[in-house]
């Protein structure tokens, strides 16, 4: 008997994924295509002053919140639901009793939800991969237009739409997408820590949104222990500041749509790097998780 | 070696800082040997499902042991031979029974061609074949034992564990339940039945145990706990007026002998029932 077998957590993976389908998870991907539309449209209606860049910066910002927004909304609610549903429902209880153990039982729920968010911000950016394209064509043949107009030369022209095509469709478009799923992963896996010991659903879902504001003010916390650290100074902030910075996600590093509002690029290494974190901070949290459930009696 | 193996087993449930904890079972003993059917039975709260949740894993004792063929319950390698019903089995409702039985047999290691043969003789057994397609938020309760008996035998475990198998079923289901723990009897495997149908621990059961405000009190063959020592009955067919008169003048010559009743022997409502079904069925 294998104490960690893949095969085994696929088939619960697998499972819950079609659960989590079944429940029609999914129709908040028309919710999400209908906000987007309609409000890209809106700030198209408004922003008659703004130029190309400007215009396709707001495009973006808005796009990333509401992937930001569902992803996060989507990893809490489908993660706290999970194992309080399967102890409800009784349907725990035929599961571990078959030669399944427990740490094989919550990794593969997490990855269910995982794949899950996965095929959903992918979705998600496809259609802000097409939104954003649609713009930049616009923008382009808008400006290209008046280039030609103002009577500007082709080499002109073809260094204004080498800049466009900066603010289009890019990696680092794709890799801020990446990194909202990296973020998500990272709160269902506090969800998960949560929904292990706690009594219910709604005390997962708060305290996971608690942890979700305190793990984007987790980078300051760390900071401002590690400088009264170097002053050699000690106390009831500092060790309370040790403490954010030790127990709480930095959600701050995943940020990179941000960054890449304001004009920057994201490398692969960073991406890497972050990815890196991601896995250690969720593996510490399935570990906990498992500690938690392991003698969890029902 | 026993089939299942319960050593002393004592539960106590913590409760609120205020509150007494609470003793669900005190130093429960019993042994079940391989191939027998065992049937423990109390009123509810007795101490029951906590026995049984305790032999699954489910729960930690808080003293004695458990072990299934010399397994420790509590370790993962003890759920190998182990097939459970719960009582008002809730699988996921979004899963059909094919979908169920396939999904539980995978847990259980099963791939491929075994796979697929196994679930469709499981479907057979609990006679779900036509229904196989159907999700289980669609099916009876009656169904949904039905196909909780398919997962619970997918990977032809040597323990059966029922927790009030025929709960919520008609006779008819409820006769076929029944039916299916004699055939498993047959076919070698142990049973582990907790239930608070007596009448039924009795038609199937070797052994009961009677549990009552979390002990044990009672424990031993169908045959021992049921004879009426100083009693004998015989029942007669075709049996005149007469010899029945020569029996009764006998009885009452004899010095330390009483009838006690005599009369015609009653068949049970559930019997009365079954038939009137398969007569209409005809």
């Amino acid at each position: 008997m294998t104490f960690f077998s893949p095969s085994r957590i696929w088939v619960i993976t697998a499972n819950t994924f079609t659960q989590l389908v079944r429940m029609k998870v999914f129709y908040f991907l028309i919710a999400f295509a209908i906000l987007c539309a309609g409000l890209n449209l809106l700030e198209f209606d408004t922003g008659a002053t703004e130029t190309s860049e400007q215009k396709l910066r707001s495009v973006k910002s808005l796009s990333f919140f509401i992937i930001r927004s569902f992803s996060i909304v989507f990893a809490i609610a489908a993660t706290a639901i999970l194992i309080p549903k399967d102890i409800e429902e009784r349907t725990l209880y035929t599961i571990l009793c078959k030669p399944v153990p427990r740490l094989d039982y919550l990794t593969g729920k997490f990855l269910g939800v995982f794949l899950l968010m996965s095929v959903a911000i992918a979705a998600m950016s496809l259609l802000l991969n097409g939104i954003i394209h649609y713009h930049t064509v616009a923008a382009m043949v808008e400006e290209t237009a008046r280039f030609h107009t103002a009577g500007a030369s082709e080499q002109t022209i073809a260094l204004r739409m080498q800049e466009l095509s900066r603010y289009g469709v890019t990696w680092s478009l794709q890799y801020a997408s990446l990194a909202i799923l990296m973020e998500a992963t990272l709160i269902a896996g506090v969800a998960l820590l949560i929904s292990t010991f706690s009594s219910s659903t709604l005390f997962t879902i708060v305290s996971t949104v608690v942890i979700f504001f305190i793990g984007h003010f987790q980078a300051d916390a760390r900071e401002y222990y590690l400088s009264k650290q170097s002053l050699g100074e000690s106390g009831g902030t500092t060790y309370l500041t040790q403490l954010v910075a030790i127990l709480f996600p930095d959600l701050q590093l995943f940020g990179v749509s941000d960054g890449l509002l304001k004009g920057k690029t994201i490398s692969l290494a960073q991406m890497g790097q972050l990815a890196l974190t991601m896995l250690l901070q969720c593996g510490m949290y399935l570990a906990l998780s498992w500690f938690a459930f392991r003698k969890k009696e029902f | 070696m026993n089939a299942v193996d319960i050593r002393n087993l004592s539960k106590t449930f913590k409760s609120s800082l205020r509150a007494k904890p609470l003793l669900a079972v005190r130093d429960v003993s019993l042994q079940i040997p391989e191939g027998q059917v065992y049937g423990l039975i109390g009123p509810n709260g007795s101490g029951k499902s906590t026995t049984m949740k305790a032999l699954l894993g489910l729960l930690a004792p808080t003293s004695g042991s458990c072990h299934v063929f010399g397994h420790d319950s509590l370790k993962v390698d003890s759920r190998k031979d182990i097939g459970f019903l719960p009582e008002n089995p809730y699988f996921h409702k979004h899963l059909t029974g094919e979908e169920t039985v396939r999904f539980f047999g995978k847990l259980c290691g099963l791939r491929g061609k075994i796979l697929k043969e196994k679930t469709k003789e499981m479907l057979d057994l609990v006679s779900l074949t036509a229904a196989k397609d159907r999700r289980l938020g669609g099916y009876s309760k009656g169904m949904l034992q039905r196909i909780g008996l398919a997962q619970a035998l997918v990977q032809d475990p040597r323990l059966i564990v029922l927790d009030e198998p025929t709960a919520g079923v008609d006779p008819i289901g409820s006769r076929e339940i029944r039916d299916l723990i004699l055939s498993f009897k047959e076919r070698g495997m142990t049973v582990f039945l907790c239930s608070h149908l007596l009448e039924q621990v009795q038609e199937v059961c070797d052994t009961v145990g009677i549990i009552f405000q979390g002990e044990l009190v009672n424990q031993g063959s169908i045959e021992e706990l049921t004879s009426i020592e100083e009693q004998t009955e015989f029942i007669l067919e075709n049996a005149s007026e007469a010899l029945l008169h020569q029996i009764t003048e006998l009885v009452k010559s004899s010095s330390d002998a009483t009838i006690l009743r005599t009369g015609k022997p009653k068949t049970t409502l559930e019997r009365l029932f079954i038939e009137t079904a398969r007569s209409r069925n005809h």
